[in-house]
């Protein structure tokens, strides 16, 4: 029990963000699930609806369904590639005798790299007219059957808008885990092995569960960056060919200011912060303490 | 009871404070659209033009120029001139400001549906009553203006170009491959093929855009069935399915099995189309007069120089539509703004579209008017003046570009559908399917 004195300073301290994360994040969600009853265009009159948008999204719209699936086919690129990524190159640095901080930087430099430079650096890469990186390599190997318009095949698009976005924040997330993985006390290690523990044991059962508190951490960030993202694929096909790369932020951003259809984009939105909602729930679900 | 009324009044201000916070007002006009000559006295201010035209083009270098005069005559006055050139960005920021009542004293549109609906609400002042009271109206090319009308031939939008789209085409190319400058459309899919056969891309297409691919779609019903289809189309009088969509499908089909784009066009932007043609990988090019400084002037690479030349839009059997009728649009045209006109506004408008013409004609550009003619630059290639020359006979029918004529949702999911159908991944059949589909939910056709 806090002193009387010091309630009053916490909440001095605290009411201040309180209102400002209430005006700039609740207050938005409020008023998208409120237009998300409503059919507006922007210029007309506002024209209630209740909950057509809803039965539209779920029932009449296959590119929601669409774009749903390729959100889940993104995250889960995203996801092996930046934590997975970003826990073998982290582990690996822990060994590195030397120059970790040139290979620490090497890894953290595309997450500083301004987006639509790595966006029109990946159309360059993928492209097959004319020969790009992928197709070039692929050719100088002999596997010039594999050769393929990356970003036009509907079979490998939503990869290859995916591994960017992974790409670009690996370093980050290594970052992150590099620094829980040296502060794991080495005695603990150090005992383990001298019980006669292998490598993969003492990761499994030393390390990984000492650094699991940055791990949910690491995936709730990488979780929800990911369900949000939105830039790599908007550059780089626009949702494209079709709807093969198109998420529900990109269809939902059409929907807003291509389609001027508010109410249906506030309906999607409100779709997205559910789907945030229970990721982030499942997220806990799963990676909870098993003895807590 | 009480926990409901609590909640409701909840709902009502979160409502409230949405609508004000979203700037949602009906209609802003507080002038009406035919007093094109309000009382009062020239006051100058500063007013903007919110605008989607190349920065340094010609439009902007002489509308600046024309606004430097005035102000020297109006001390105080200013034109702000703020231009988005990428169209897609552009029409996010015009339909977002619009929804917020934010627009300046003039801005950009198409003749599109959501344009007519804020001519619908006062919201743009008439340009027939505005360009009759300044006298203007006979020196326009009609069919500048048409270009800008709505269906119902009202005209809110003043022409600041006047375009012609051909196929510009490399002959050295084409006569390596044997095939001659198409006759009809149906001619395409053959030339593509043997243009393959020579290792060469048929045509360069800008893919990322939409538009251009979408232009090849206005293509065929627009000889089949004349410019009426599409104005059917988008009210959900006519559909896809229908006699010249099919057709339209099929063909656009055809070209894609025959190779005629570039593989991977669909990520392909329109500078880097663009230089496929200029540096000779492919043959032909769909692209309007206002790239005439880069295909017909010395800025043409020396390679390829001599060799291009162009055609209009082929014909079909049966067509019901001449020659000389193609898409000839006079670019996006400016409205004004009903509730912040006022006779300064007019007046620059007055002084400005009077010297216009002029100052466009000598960047050697085409003008939406006829009074005038265009300065052939001096490092032109001979292809040059034709391409001016053409603009002369042109015939009365438009074939409008079908980005400016359906609503939004149908015109994004077309020209994902073509994409598609292009590159095989669906059959002319699904396709009309699809887009019908899409029709009937966006306008309950």
């Amino acid at each position: 029990m806090l002193p009387r004195r010091s309630g009053l300073a916490v909440a001095v301290f605290l009411v201040p963000p309180l209102l400002l994360y209430g005006a700039a994040v609740l207050l938005p969600i409020v008023q998208s699930l409120v237009l998300s009853l409503f059919s507006w265009d922007g210029i007309t009159d506002l024209a209630f609806v209740g909950f057509d948008n809803y039965v539209k999204m779920f029932t009449r719209d296959d590119v929601f369904w669409t774009a749903f699936g390729n959100a889940l086919g993104y995250l889960a690129i995203c996801l092996v590639l930046q934590l997975g990524g970003a826990l073998a190159v982290a582990g690996l640095l822990t060994a590195l005798p030397r120059a970790r901080e040139l290979v620490k930087t090497l890894y953290l430099l595309p997450a500083v790299i301004s987006t639509v430079a790595i966006a029109f650096l990946f159309i360059r890469i993928y492209s097959l007219e004319p020969v790009g990186l992928i197709n070039q390599l692929l050719a100088f190997v002999g596997l010039d059957g594999l050769q393929t318009a990356w970003l036009s095949n509907l079979q490998t698009v939503l990869a290859a808008v995916s591994i960017p976005e992974g790409w670009r924040f690996t370093g980050l997330y290594m970052l992150i885990i590099y620094a829980a993985l040296i502060a794991v006390p080495k005695e603990l290690e150090e005992a383990a092995r001298l019980d006669g523990a292998s490598w993969w044991q003492a990761f499994w059962r030393i390390r990984f569960p000492y650094i699991r508190p940055v791990w949910i951490t690491t995936t709730v960030m990488a979780t929800t960056f990911a369900l949000r993202g939105f830039d790599i694929p908007y550059l780089l096909t626009n949702g494209g060919p079709g709807q093969a790369s198109e998420l529900l932020t990109t269809y939902m951003y059409k929907t807003a200011f291509v389609h001027t259809d508010y109410g249906y984009a506030s309906a999607l939105s409100v779709f997205i912060v559910v789907e945030c909602l229970v990721a982030v729930g499942l997220i806990f679900l799963l990676l909870r303490r098993k003895d807590a | 009871m009480v926990h409901f009324t609590r909640a409701a009044s909840w709902v009502a201000l979160a409502a409230a404070t949405a609508l004000v916070l979203s700037g949602c007002g009906a209609s802003g006009g507080g002038t009406d659209p035919t007093d094109v000559n309000p009382d009062g006295e020239v006051k100058p201010r500063e007013i903007s033009w919110l605008l989607s035209r190349p920065a340094d083009g010609g439009v902007i270098t002489a509308m600046q120029k024309i606004a430097d005069e005035y102000a020297a005559d109006h001390p105080g006055f200013s034109l702000n001139l703020i231009t988005t050139p990428d169209r897609p960005s552009y029409i996010q920021k015009y339909e977002t400001l619009a929804a917020a009542n934010k627009l300046p004293e003039l801005f950009d549109t198409d003749a599109t549906p959501f344009a007519q609906k804020l001519a619908q609400q006062g919201r743009m002042i008439d340009v027939d009553a505005l360009l009759s009271d300044l006298g203007l109206a006979d020196t326009y090319r009609e069919a500048a203006l048409n270009y800008q009308r709505f269906d119902d031939g009202s005209l809110y939008m003043v022409p600041f170009e006047f375009q012609l789209e051909f196929f510009w085409y490399n002959r050295e190319l084409l006569d390596q491959a044997g095939v001659e400058v198409p006759a009809t459309l149906d001619d395409f899919a053959p030339m593509c093929e043997a243009l393959r056969a020579k290792g060469v891309t048929p045509i360069a297409l800008d893919g990322a855009d939409g538009w251009p691919l979408e232009r090849y779609m206005a293509y065929y019903p627009f000889r089949q069935a004349g410019p009426e289809y599409v104005q059917k189309l988008k009210t959900g009088e006519a559909k896809f399915s229908d006699a010249p969509g099919r057709a339209a499908a099929e063909w656009l089909y055809g070209l894609g099995q025959a190779g005629c784009f570039q593989e991977g066009f669909s990520s392909t932007g329109y500078a880097d189309a663009q230089a496929q043609f200029t540096s000779g990988k492919a043959a032909v090019y769909n692209i309007g007069t206002w790239e005439l400084g880069n295909l017909a002037t010395d800025k043409l690479d020396a390679g390829v120089r001599d060799k291009v030349d162009y055609f209009t839009l082929p014909t079909l059997p049966g067509a019901v539509t001449a020659d000389n009728e193609y898409v000839t649009p006079s670019g996006i045209g400016m409205a004004v703004n009903a509730s912040t006109y006022d006779p300064l506004v007019r007046d620059f408008l007055k002084f400005a579209l009077e010297r216009y013409p002029a100052e466009i004609v000598a960047s050697g550009a085409l003008s939406p008017t006829t009074d005038v003619e265009t300065a052939i630059p001096s490092n032109a290639t001979p292809l040059y003046s034709r391409a001016i020359e053409q603009s002369g006979d042109v015939g009365t029918k438009i074939a409008m570009p079908w980005d400016t004529q359906l609503d939004p949702a149908t015109n994004t999911r077309l020209q994902q559908e073509l994409t598609l159908l292009v590159q095989g991944d669906i059959t002319p059949d699904e396709f009309v399917g699809t887009m019908d589909a899409a029709l009937t939910e966006n306008v309950g056709g």
